[in-house]
């Protein structure tokens, strides 16, 4: 059946309220690993010693199985402890409406993220940064800047600023977001410092 | 934050989510902000092995899309056992996933980089290379790294990662697929069996003058060992 419009964040919270109620423990020791079994048997999948596939049937049966167990498993919300059922045609429909033509940054210091199909000549970007692990207060801005400056990086991802005026940030408290407004700031003063301002973030 | 920034929301192991992640998400769609969903399979845990983790991967991706509003996928499957992204098993998932949704659609696809070695050692270069090696030739869109010492030692990252990540994605682009796996077989099993004894690596202000921010030679010297090794083993970087 056609649908009336690409899921938003309200329809996909709707869905979990009118969802079936299961428990956490349920949907990671039975739910989860039975359909996975399931489909890896129904596709006969088995990747061999390949680290990358050679075969255009593996790749389609791996798509097949995986859009097969989102539809037919759906998807759980830990605090409301119930399950959302998407149809197949959602999902198709959430592709569909998905930019598939980003540009990340600004002005000279931009990135076009655009689809590579295969092992295209064109190189992936590079998202330098430390991918939230944990960087000192004292060193946070060399820290990124030695990633902003090299020339291979296309983009920066952030490391996580340990403490916050010497404070532990510590989740759920003012500190977390006193710290992550500190990690932009000095995320841009390396990108500054590294001739890169407009960079993407 | 500006709108050719990204925000990154992360869905929980394995195809779950909890509130905080919708309220977050409600907010940064009417802003028009671009969003990138973060996820990272766990090979041996609820999902199973290598094929069953793959095909919870690839659900969660698509998941991403169709109900978090995601422009873009950072996936990162990672071992129970090394807590890495860079072991034969996680590679061989994360390469097969970007390789059958690329094949199927035409959505942006990202991952991100777990070695267990710390910096300033050739054994952290050589992961860091491997990954980027096959994510490129899957077909990935973008590489997100690397989080040095599996991400959790305090000050064990630097910018030379993710120059060896990059330059490994250049020299990748454009190559055979069956040229590729030769290459990873024989990379990849030159630091697997080290896993348990894997260097600690040295800390940003060893691998760095912090004042000017540059490499110390030592470090330098390194990254020379690394390209050196994975021209032989088959990849060539060109300086």
């Amino acid at each position: 059946m056609a649908t009336a419009r690409p899921l938003t964040i309200c329809d996909v919270y709707d869905g979990f309220l009118a969802g079936k109620k299961l428990t956490e423990d349920e949907w990671d020791y039975d739910i989860i690993p039975t359909n996975a079994t399931k489909l890896k048997d129904k596709y006969k999948l088995n990747f061999g010693k390949n680290m990358v596939p050679e075969d255009k049937s593996t790749m389609n049966n791996l798509f097949a199985a995986g859009l097969e167990m989102l539809v037919s498993t759906g998807f759980y919300n830990s605090d409301l402890k119930r399950v959302l059922k998407i149809s197949e045609t959602d999902v198709w429909e959430g592709i569909k409406k998905t930019p598939k033509q980003i540009i990340l940054g600004e002005g000279r210091d931009c990135a076009r993220f655009y689809p590579r199909r295969g092992n295209s000549p064109v190189k992936p970007i590079i998202q330098g940064g430390p991918t939230g692990a944990p960087v000192s207060e004292d060193v946070f801005v060399q820290v990124m800047q030695s990633y902003a400056q090299e020339s291979v990086v296309d983009t920066i991802v952030n490391g996580v600023m340990a403490t916050i005026e010497g404070h532990p940030a510590i989740t759920n408290t003012p500190y977390e977001i006193r710290a992550l407004m500190a990690e932009i700031r000095g995320v841009r003063e390396a990108t500054v410092r590294a001739g890169r301002p407009y960079i993407a973030i | 934050m500006r709108p050719c920034d990204s925000h990154e929301c992360s869905q929980l192991n394995e195809l779950k989510v909890d509130m905080a992640a919708l309220n977050m998400l409600s907010g940064w769609v009417e802003n028009g902000n671009t969003i990138m969903i973060e996820q990272m399979p766990i090979f041996g845990g609820y999902c199973g092995m290598v094929e069953e983790t793959a095909i919870c991967d690839v659900a969660s991706t698509l998941a991403s899309f169709a109900l978090f509003h995601g422009n873009y996928h950072l996936d990162g499957p990672i071992h129970i056992r090394w807590g890495i992204t860079t072991s034969r098993e996680t590679i061989q998932i994360a390469a097969h996933v970007a390789a059958a949704i690329d094949a199927n659609t035409d959505l942006l696809l990202a991952n991100q980089y777990y070695p267990i070695a710390g910096p300033c050692t050739e054994m952290c270069l050589l992961e860091t290379a491997a990954q980027a090696i096959a994510d490129t030739a899957s077909g990935r869109e973008l590489l997100s790294g690397s989080a040095a010492a599996k991400g959790v030692a305090q000050d064990k990252t630097t910018g030379m990662e993710a120059r060896i990540m990059g330059e490994a994605a250049k020299a990748t682009a454009g190559m055979k697929i069956a040229d590729v796996n030769k290459i990873l077989e024989k990379l990849v099993s030159s630091y697997e069996k080290n896993y348990a004894k894997a260097p600690a690596g040295k800390d940003f202000r060893q691998c760095y003058d912090v004042l000017t921010v540059k490499p110390t030679a030592e470090y330098l010297k390194v990254y020379e060992g690394a390209v050196k090794a994975l021209a032989g083993f088959g990849l060539e970087i060109k300086n």
